[in-house]
């Protein structure tokens, strides 16, 4: 059954995409009514702070580590057998 | 005294492990493995305060030592042994068992330690008795991993035996309780890189992704669990409250992230994921404060459950599959549907979705960074849980089991005790989230924090939300690709090489030379050199000696003609010699 249900999901791609930005809809609204009583620091006070760190966190993770792997990291899976 | 070592949970363990054979030999052995954890489980909630007090050469040793700090991760490490136990109930080797037990006493011996020598001897122990866990995977990669990993944790037990001894010559004293910043020597530093090495902390974490991704299917499940949060039990002990472990804890959970982010083989990712997890807990344990020592305890507890539960599920599909590489898997939410569940449950538990364990633990130390206005340890904490997200909550799941592209697996679904392990711990991670109170009931201290504020329930939708953004939007730059990155264990790995290869190449052929040289000249040149010392000896120092030598011998071979070995001759000779002294005495 679930596994049904997860195959008739991933062939309709775009109700996953759409449900998906529904939710960040959702998120950046919710961000408006949140009660920031207990704010540590001055990005606690920002709407939609968290959503930018987030997302240029995920990329530049991404882009930063990946970099690093492919211009220096990146061996042989027997590097070290040699 | 003798009836208070047998209360002893790690006893238990140990005397179990021994009678595993003999319950294998009557058919009892999986009854034995679910029997001996769950006892140890219900008994330790009967621990007295302070128990097994030993004099031993002078030495005051305590082999129990209960609070509420020893009791939380008391009952998590015994609620992993019962599931782990049961995760393994299909192996029948009673060794693999046997070492797990062992490695469960170790850790469990260390966490009710109340001096320095017994933490010593049951830090030894679990170092021992888990290199086992690797070897019995039995391929040569897993045998010289397990010898980097001894080698790398007898050094750390060396120096953690050398802070213990120099701070007895110190103080004289080894109870084991904080230690306070202000007053810490040379001794307690030594004492705390011991316990940072089997912590993770880099540059001395290594060790870690080097050796798990390279044991068995359970003893992976086990290793993720003890030595590391052992560690972090310790630290908060001795050492809460030191500057340096929240700059280092933070600094390790990017660090851990990063790696796990790149990495392509699903246990190496989780294996560098848990230096990520662990640095949360060493930073809180740096922060010090009430409250980050409570979030160490819980997150400590969490993670246990959440990160077994990913190495279950990981496990399970090397069990099945016989593979463990994102670029070799995909597609397998058809075939293992159960494991998959379980795998994603772990999966958005240590990533902190809402009414999950990592979601009321892990905002905790957060919070205590938060309040303690140290925000860029909050803001390197926060994208470490960006990270996390990114790579154990999506891209692990979602390239083992769904993927571009199918792998043409077809493996069958787990055996039972694998799925009943795992929805053990799946249960636990889901429990935590929604009733918070059990786990925090049981922390060291008082708890006035609430996970569940709208503010922190926004921040969480955000850093979730946009960072499944990201990843939607980069998904092509993160296919796996089957390689592997280098890390610090470069150092001893290829240091080991050139240590090996100046031992075979320069050093031998060095030796070679020489003892040509020394052949054929060195050898000609004493001879020679002998032979003129003698010629000077026999013409140089007997002529500057009035050639008495030489005299002697003239001598010698002028009296030797006078002896011509006839009695008679010599009888004549004395009697003419009497005459002759007769005459002189009587004539003169």
């Amino acid at each position: 059954m679930i596994v049904n249900f997860l195959t008739y999901l991933r062939e309709r791609p775009a109700l996953l995409k759409w449900s998906f930005l529904a939710y960040l809809a959702f998120a950046i609204i919710f961000d408006f009514y949140a009660d920031r009583h207990h704010a540590h620091f001055w990005g606690d006070h920002l709407v939609g702070y968290w959503a930018v760190f987030g997302l240029l966190g995920c990329l530049g993770m991404i882009v930063f580590c990946k970099g690093l792997s492919h211009v220096w990291l990146e061996r042989d899976k027997d590097h070290y057998d040699k | 005294m003798t009836s208070s070592i047998f209360m002893h949970p790690a006893t238990m363990f140990i005397i179990g492990a021994l009678l595993l054979p003999l319950a294998k030999k009557c058919k009892v052995q999986k009854v034995w493995l679910v029997l001996v954890p769950l006892v140890a489980f219900i008994q330790i909630q009967y621990l007295p305060e302070s128990f097994g007090k030993v004099e031993w050469l002078g030495f005051e040793l305590q082999f129990g030592r209960v609070d509420k700090l020893t009791m939380v991760f008391l009952h998590v490490f015994t609620l992993m042994a019962l599931i782990g136990s049961i995760f393994g109930l299909h192996v029948k080797e009673s060794g693999q068992h046997v070492a797990a037990w062992l490695y469960v006493a170790g850790s469990l011996g260390t966490t009710l330690a109340g001096d320095y020598l017994t933490v010593f001897i049951f830090w030894e122990l679990m170092a021992f008795a888990s290199v086992f866990l690797i070897w019995y995977r039995k391929r040569k990669r897993s045998i010289e991993a397990g010898y980097r990993y001894l080698l790398v944790h007898t050094f750390g037990g060396l120096v953690l035996l050398g802070g213990i001894f120099l701070r007895y010559q110190n103080i004289g004293d080894l109870t084991f309780e904080l230690i306070s910043v202000d007053h810490a020597t040379l001794a307690d530093y030594l004492i705390m890189i011991g316990f940072m090495l089997n912590a993770a902390v880099p540059p001395i974490h290594a060790w870690l992704p080097d050796a798990y991704p390279e044991a068995t299917v359970t003893g992976a499940v086990f290793m993720c669990a003890f030595t590391t949060k052992t560690a972090v039990y310790v630290l908060a002990r001795g050492f809460a409250g030191f500057e340096t472990l929240a700059i280092m804890g933070a600094i390790m959970t990017l660090y851990g992230v990063a790696y796990a982010v790149i990495e392509n083989d699903a246990r190496r990712i989780l294996a560098y994921h848990i230096v990520s997890q662990v640095g949360y807990m060493v930073c809180a344990v740096g922060i010090g404060t009430e409250m980050a020592i409570n979030g160490a305890s819980a997150h400590a507890y969490a993670h246990i459950l959440y990160k077994a539960l990913l190495f279950m599920g990981i496990g399970s599909v090397l069990e099945m599959t016989g593979r463990s590489k994102l670029s070799e898997l995909g597609g397998l939410y058809k075939y293992m549907p159960y494991t998959m569940i379980f795998t994603v449950i772990g999966g958005i538990a240590i990533s902190g979705f809402p009414l999950t364990s990592g979601f009321i633990s892990k905002s905790m130390i957060i919070a205590a960074a938060g309040n303690n206005h140290q925000i860029v340890i909050l803001s390197m904490l926060l994208l470490a849980a960006v990270g996390t997200f990114l790579s154990v909550g999506i891209k692990l799941p979602y390239f083992v089991f769904f993927g571009p592209n199918d792998s043409g697996l077809t493996p069958d679904e787990a055996p039972w005790n694998m799925q009943l392990a795992m929805g053990m711990a799946a249960f636990m991670c889901i429990f935590l989230g929604f009733y918070p109170d059990y786990l925090y009931d049981m922390l060291p201290y008082a708890v006035a924090y609430h996970p569940y504020t709208s503010y922190h329930l926004t921040e969480t939708f955000h850093l979730l939300g946009f960072t499944g953004l990201g990843f939607y939007i980069m998904v092509k730059y993160l296919k796996p690709h089957d390689v592997s990155n280098l890390d610090l264990d470069w150092f001893y790995r290829r240091g080991a090489g050139w240590f090996m290869w100046v031992a075979n190449k320069p050093i031998s052929s060095t030796n070679e030379w020489v003892s040509n040289v020394y052949q054929n000249i060195g050898l000609r040149l004493t001879m020679a050199l002998a032979r003129a010392l003698s010629w000077f000896d026999w013409e140089g120092i007997d002529w500057a000696l009035d050639g008495s030598a030489r005299g002697v011998v003239k001598g010698g071979e002028q009296v030797r003609q006078f002896q011509t070995g006839k009695l008679q001759h010599y009888i004549g000779a004395a009697v003419a010699l009497l005459f002759i002294v007769l005459i002189v005495v009587v004539l003169v």
